[in-house]
């Protein structure tokens, strides 16, 4: 009973980190541009997220939405200021220069908002819970896990069959190719790099809402996302899902191993998965 | 020339310090196909980049319809009605044919004419109609050829830049990929042809330009220049025969 229930428990951890992970999926698996702001930028919505609910007592639902638009100018803002300049084949340049920046947004968030560990008051609906005979499952971690699987499967849709997706994949595999069958490969990044930030608003959210978020966190949502991602298969929306549901189950199990144990747990099947199977459990090649 | 489409006077490029072209005046008119050939390194890829923007030009070296749109970008090239199929066909790999096909009529130029449709690029492809859902890495080199210049067709161009389209593939294919150039420029769309073959950019082609060294060695009717001119613009005037 107690390693069903930590299964299932993981499952919905793993809606938590497939919100993190999306963006990730499209920016480093589709794009290729490595982003280290990644989870410095979900923390800064967050932490915005929890200023505004305070300021104007806004509920949850409301930060939602104003976190998922501002996410999209964020990732607006960085795509047309900080990465279209360093877009390329070498993964380098954009890795460098989001380094400097996730440093930057570090501490310019410790100014703004301290050390202090914040979050969001969720009502009652942190402690709600479905009863399944010995089995509890909140009701707050089901609707992240349904969010997320709704996220990706939306995502994954826009890619393989709209206009925008059909442009941003035929970029991704020869920016030159694209460009010269019409499509402006800076306007799809920076429509990309929009929704990837967007999504991390929805993150944000059910972040601060399940547990608590201080400026130094972007790291752990950074690392979690590129697992996800590799786990997955780079390229693969659906991937990246599942690959955030590795991670969650293998944490969630290994916490109930040995409390100290279960972030390694992550970490060790992530390398485990990268030795047996490089290309990812979804990927191609 | 009042008709013609597209042009270039005294076009200059260079890649860094390297200057590959000096001056090339280049024109051709509404629904002409003519054909450049050279050596390589001549330049005639060189000329096809620079009209498409991937160099930097100045504005009044290429001319649509005598407005200036030297070093718009590709993607503004497209749109006013210049294709290109690239060398090398440059496919979106792990995208499907109709995948690749449809980037193109996403972004198409508003069609002069009738428009190429998915059915239309079938009918002069037939082999294509039943690759649609195939991976177009899968596809011999010929089948991929096909795509591109699918591809480039449904951007619906009134100029369209063929760059080396015969390049590694089997005489049976270029002949099969040849034949669809007077169906193509039938219907109203100029072609230039940058063509290794001689006897094939000559026999395909109203006029041809002859590129040596970054500049125009040669230009004419190509059923009116002879081989020996064509020898010696291709070569150079001086050159020692062995």
């Amino acid at each position: 009973m107690q390693w069903l229930d930590g299964i299932v428990q993981g499952i919905l951890l793993g809606g938590l980190y497939a919100q993190y992970a999306l963006g990730m999926a499209l920016m480093f698996g589709v794009m290729r541009i490595v982003n280290i702001t990644h989870g410095d930028l979900m923390i800064l919505l967050a932490l915005t997220g929890i200023s505004i609910a305070s300021a104007f007592s806004l509920s949850p639902w409301s930060v939602l939405v104003a976190l998922v638009a501002l996410g999209a100018i964020l990732g607006l803002l960085l795509q047309r200021l900080i990465l279209n300049r360093v877009v390329g084949a070498d993964p380098l340049p954009s890795l460098i220069a989001t380094f400097g920046l996730s440093v930057a947004l570090q501490n310019a968030m410790l100014q703004v908002w301290s050390a202090d560990t914040r979050s969001l008051h969720a009502g009652g609906l942190a402690q709600a819970s479905y009863q399944f005979g010995t089995l509890y499952v909140g009701v707050l971690p089901v609707i992240v896990l349904v969010t997320a699987t709704a996220l990706t499967g939306g995502l994954d849709a826009t890619l393989r069959y709209t206009r925008f997706g059909r442009a941003l994949r035929a970029a991704s595999a020869d920016v030159e190719a694209a460009a010269l069958t019409g499509v402006d490969p800076k306007a799809a990044y920076a429509g990309a790099t929009a929704v990837a930030v967007a999504i991390l608003g929805f993150a944000a959210v059910f972040q601060s809402m399940r547990a608590t978020v201080a400026p130094a966190d972007g790291a752990f949502q950074l690392i979690y996302a590129f697992e996800a991602v590799i786990i997955g298969g780079m390229g693969s929306i659906w991937g990246a899902f599942f690959g955030a549901m590795v991670l969650g189950v293998s944490q969630s199990i290994g916490f109930r191993i040995d409390p100290g144990f279960g972030i390694l747990a992550g970490h060790l099947v992530f390398l485990l998965i990268l030795a047996l199977r490089p290309q990812g459990l979804l990927g191609k090649d | 020339m009042s008709d013609t489409l597209l042009s270039t006077h005294g076009l200059v490029a260079r890649y860094g310090d390297f200057q590959a072209l000096y001056g090339i005046d280049f024109e051709i008119g509404h629904g002409e196909v003519v054909a450049l050939i050279g050596a390589n390194g001549a330049g005639k890829s060189t000329l096809l980049k620079s009209i498409m923007g991937l160099l930097r030009v100045a504005p009044d070296m290429v001319r649509l319809e005598g407005r200036p749109v030297g070093g718009h970008r590709p993607n503004r090239m497209v749109a006013s009605g210049v294709a290109i199929v690239p060398e090398g066909r440059r496919l979106f790999a792990g995208m499907s044919v109709l995948d690749n096909l449809k980037v193109a009529i996403d972004h198409a130029a508003a069609p002069k004419g009738t428009p190429w449709t998915l059915e239309r690029v079938y009918d002069l492809f037939p082999i294509l109609r039943d690759k649609q859902a195939v991976p177009v890495q899968s596809l011999s080199g010929g089948q991929q050829q096909m795509v591109a210049i699918a591809r480039a067709l449904l951007n619906q161009p009134r100029l369209l830049l063929c760059d080396e389209i015969s390049l590694g593939l089997a005489p049976k294919v270029v002949r099969e990929i040849y034949q669809s150039i007077p169906s193509i420029s039938s219907g109203g769309t100029a072609i230039v042809l940058v063509e290794q073959d001689v006897g094939l950019a000559r026999s395909s082609s109203d006029r041809l330009y002859c590129m040596l060294e970054g500049r125009v060695s040669l230009t004419g009717v190509s059923a009116q220049i002879s081989r020996e001119a064509i020898g010696e613009a291709y070569f150079g005037g001086v050159h020692a025969v062995a």
